[in-house]
């Protein structure tokens, strides 16, 4: 078994390159410029790593599927939807308004597509990532049209496409959200562990299986909802974090489940100073970078054979 | 079987008429022109789209691919993306249409073959092709974002229009051209049905029926090539919509026989998108493209069809 | 192709008995009409803009017009990506007017009526003003309003020259709900820059076409005297986070724009929608000529 305990050393480098990677130059003012832009713009790509890529874990296991995450499970474009239903009904909506709206409407998409894969025939695992991406695609298509009726459509790609260049101290902190939820997983890991096993054995052990997936609902769609609403949707976190620690370590979540949100961090963190630095001094979103490298990582592990552990 | 036909055929004319007729605004001769100029676009689509997915899910014997759901929508956004961001949106829009369109097609026929050919050589490993497919769609849609980043917003709403399916603002030339060419392919299809039902029971069986599969495959998929080369080149990308034709189509044919299968997908097809265009257009009077209405409705019939078939 | 097309559309037009033939300059090189059009379709906001400020009779536009001031041409003529063929079949007008968004109708639009591309691109965007300004001048017949119009951009852009000479350089931005991007000399907005001799705030920007993400540390390093700011929610009628929340912050603070007070918001919707149309450009020089002039 491999030990990826390499990733804090990793994280510790990252952090101390993100606290002086930046436009402005670190003169007398130093340490303010690092307080007030650098050090909450690092926090907030850690924040939105972890919480994604707990958020991807998570899902993974009420699904029981090792291909969903938020992206890919309609959680994200039901944030979207439910946020661009605010900004139409309630165009000055204040900032928790719009969150409230982005959570309830990530955690009925959510929960609908647990409802349907929960229906799903058993035996072909293929067919929950489809049925995903299906339903994702029907509630971007009813956002597109709520978007293009009112000539929206370039602002609601400012929630699609997850970009750190706004962050700074006072424009992140609903992310702390996202990470307190994330030690909330870590605390119901094992219940989440063994619901990954399936209802039944779920009950047999003498839990409430209906409850487990509640919680896991709530933890996933605030997660989404929070990383949509400040930065924009981050695509691959989840999907790829879990898979590369899950060859590491196993499944066991309540071992694995900090491997999983240090290393989502990292990712996400190393993918911002990269839009940092290749256009310097202008920015490519960090939704972009994850895109590409996100997906060549994927590609990576699907091809590098069958999973163990 | 002749009952399915003439029901179809009722429709196909009904949608037809309406499609020609209600709200028309103007002088009767250009409407008529107008609109019939439009619909014979539509049905090349229909039936490009229709016929490329049955044959497709033919071959690959499954009948959850669809050569859009293998990333080719966002081929062709990246295709249509890089041709703003070197030409510029004014080059882009004054570009001659047949460049375009050549342009476009051969592209998206070379592509076609080298992706089909991977899906075909791994097809053993469906969940993995799909899966490569899908994640090689979200690569290019990265790279059509970072270029989008990198247009004027001015320009990048050129390109968000050209990323919908836009039905009402084809190329009358082109589609003669896109026409010509459909119908050549499902002629020449609908003379090998026999075959495709052959290779339809695996490939094993085919080849002790004395079928040269790979030879057949290798011809078809050049076939299926060309047919989503050109209706995505010619209205741009709908994702669901050969998978909601195909699925109908099974449902209502059934039957495996390609000699009805084909013909009876290319009506579901054209019933389907002339009926909605008429709907939305005429009688709704929405600005939004019908396709995004069209592509939420081929998502839903998909996740009503995968729950049905758990119940049976 | 379209060219071809024009060229067809002119040739037709020129056989045909004419009154008072003319013939105007268009982005796609110059075109003759036969008579003066007494009934226009107009698919372009800018140009709108224009006709608007001539004063020209029996002008419909799309059903979206997008500014307030242009609400009374708005019609039933579809989208500016979309027009609606058949109303205009029904509308069946002497000109239609595109340009802009709708410049890819054109080969369409040149099948039901005399069409002509007024499409303004580029950085000599106050040059190609001029030059339409004359063109629907001598269309309409309407050469003296026209003139009068130019003279007062002229007059209007010496006055802005004067306001803001000596006051230091600038950073054009255009905020995206809570995102940044800047633009230069070399952007759509860079006639700002270059017709009325406001320095950029640093040269760098001067090749990029487009707008360029940026985040608050760059505003901050580069430290504008003045920082012009266009809202892009604003200008399509929407009211998502404003531009001036998201520049209210400690970073921005930080520049010498802030601390004068020189942050200077622009008629967003009317340099977005109706970039280069004379009302839209009069507006904005008056806006900045205000804003410079009160400074000292």
């Amino acid at each position: 078994m491999t030990r990826p305990a390499f990733v804090f050393p990793v994280l510790v480098t990252l952090i101390l390159v993100s606290l002086v990677t930046g436009v402005a130059s670190l003169g007398e003012d130093g340490w303010w410029l690092v307080f007030v832009s650098r050090l909450p713009r690092t926090l907030a790509a850690l924040l939105a790593g972890a919480g994604l890529a707990v958020a991807g874990v998570i899902m993974q296991m009420l699904a029981r599927n090792p291909f969903v995450e938020p992206a890919t499970a309609g959680t994200g474009q039901a944030a979207g939807l439910g946020l661009v239903a605010v900004t139409l009904l309630a165009p000055g909506a204040a900032i928790w308004l719009k969150m409230s709206a982005a959570t309830t409407a990530a955690l009925i998409g959510t929960a609908g597509f647990v409802a349907l894969v929960r229906r799903l025939p058993t035996g072909d695992p293929l067919l929950v990532p489809l049925t995903g991406i299906v339903y994702g695609g029907i509630l971007g298509a009813a956002t597109t049209f709520l978007a293009y009726e009112r000539d929206l459509l370039q602002y609601i790609d400012i929630w699609m496409s997850g970009e750190f260049s706004g962050v700074m101290l006072g424009r992140y902190e609903i992310l702390w959200i996202g990470g307190a939820l994330t030690v909330l997983a870590y605390l119901y890991a094992d219940r989440f562990t063994i619901a990954g096993f399936g209802e039944e054995t779920t009950r047999s052990l003498g839990l409430g299986y209906g409850q487990v997936v509640a919680l896991g609902l709530v933890i996933v769609s605030v997660i989404t909802a929070v990383t949509v609403v400040t930065v924009g949707m981050i695509p691959f976190v989840g999907l790829v974090v879990p898979n590369l620690v899950a060859r590491m370590r196993g499944e066991n979540l309540r071992e694995t489940l900090p491997y999983v949100a240090v290393s989502g961090g990292v990712l996400v963190l190393a993918c911002d100073i990269i839009g940092r630095v290749i256009r310097y001094p202008f920015e490519v979103p960090v939704g972009t970078v994850l895109g590409v490298l996100g997906a060549a990582l994927f590609l990576w592990i699907l091809h590098r054979g069958p999973r163990r552990g | 079987m002749d009952r399915l036909f003439s029901t179809l055929s009722v429709l196909f004319i009904t949608v037809i008429v309406g499609y020609l007729t209600i709200d028309a605004k103007g002088h009767w001769d250009f409407v008529l022109a107008f609109r019939g100029a439009k619909l014979s676009a539509l049905l090349t689509i229909a039936v490009a789209v229709a016929v490329s997915t049955v044959v497709f899910q033919t071959i690959t014997a499954n009948r959850i691919l669809t050569p859009s759901i293998m990333g080719f929508d966002a081929l062709y956004l990246f295709l249509q993306t890089a041709l703003v961001f070197f030409l510029g949106g004014f080059g882009f829009a004054s570009l001659n249409p047949f460049a375009k369109f050549g342009v476009e097609t051969a592209l998206m026929l070379v592509a076609a073959l080298a992706l089909f050919g991977v899906v075909l050589r791994n097809a053993k490993d469906l969940a993995r092709m799909v899966l490569t497919g899908l994640i090689l769609g979200v690569l290019l849609r990265s790279l059509t974002s970072l270029l989008n980043r990198m247009i004027d917003p001015n320009e990048f709403s050129v390109v968000q229009q050209a990323s919908f399916a836009r039905f009402s603002a084809i190329e009358a030339e082109l589609t003669w051209i896109s026409a010509a060419i459909v119908v050549a392919c499902f002629l020449w299809l609908m003379a090998r049905h026999r075959m495709l039902d052959v290779m339809a029971l695996g490939r094993d069986t085919a080849l002790s029926l004395g079928v040269s599969q790979d030879r057949e495959v290798r011809r078809l998929l050049v076939v299926v090539a060309l047919l989503v080369s050109v209706s995505t080149a010619l209205v741009g990308p709908v994702i669901f919509f050969g998978l909601l034709v195909s699925a109908l189509t099974y449902r209502i044919a059934g039957t495996w026989r390609h000699g009805v299968l084909l013909p009876v997908s290319a009506l579901v097809s054209a019933i389907t998108l002339v009926g909605a265009q008429t709907l939305f257009e005429r009688v709704l009077g929405l600005q939004t493209s019908v396709s995004v209405v069209i592509e939420a409705l081929g998502g839903v019939v998909f996740l009503i069809l995968i729950l049905r078939r758990r119940a049976r | 192709m379209k060219r071809t097309l024009a060229a067809v559309t002119a040739l037709t037009l020129f056989a045909a008995p004419a009154l008072a033939e003319t013939t105007i300059e268009t982005a796609t090189g110059p075109v003759t009409i036969s008579e003066t059009p007494a009934t226009t379709a107009v698919l372009d906001m800018a140009s709108l803009d224009m006709l608007d400020a001539l004063g020209i009779e029996g002008v419909t536009a799309t059903s979206n017009t997008y500014l307030e001031r242009l609400a009374p041409y708005a019609g039933d003529l579809g989208t500016l990506f979309e027009p609606d063929y058949e109303a205009l079949n029904a509308l069946s007008p002497d000109l239609i007017v595109a340009g802009g968004r709708s410049t890819e109708a054109v080969p369409q639009l040149e099948k039901l009526a005399p069409t002509v591309d007024m499409t303004m691109w580029g950085d000599d965007l106050l040059d190609q003003t001029r030059a339409r300004l004359a063109a629907f001048g001598a269309l309409y017949g309407k050469e003296a309003e026209a003139a009068a119009l130019t003279e007062s951009l002229d007059a209007e852009i010496a006055a802005t020259q004067a306001a803001v000479e000596g006051k230091g350089n600038a950073l054009i931005l255009m905020t995206n709900g809570g995102k940044v991007s800047a633009y230069g000399a070399g952007g759509r907005f860079g006639w700002i820059h270059t017709e009325i001799g406001l320095p950029e705030v640093i040269e760098g920007l001067e090749d990029t076409s487009h707008g360029e993400s940026v985040s608050f540390e760059f505003i901050r390093e580069t430290n504008p005297d003045w920082i012009l700011v266009l809202d892009r929610v604003a200008a399509i009628g929407g009211e998502g986070e404003s531009a001036e929340a998201t520049l209210d912050n400690p970073l921005v603070a930080e520049t010498t724009a802030a601390q004068k007070g020189q942050i200077v918001y622009l008629n967003a919707g009317d340099i977005y929608v109706a970039g280069g149309g004379i009302t839209s450009v009069l507006n904005t020089l008056e806006i900045i000529q205000t804003a410079f002039g009160a400074s000292s």
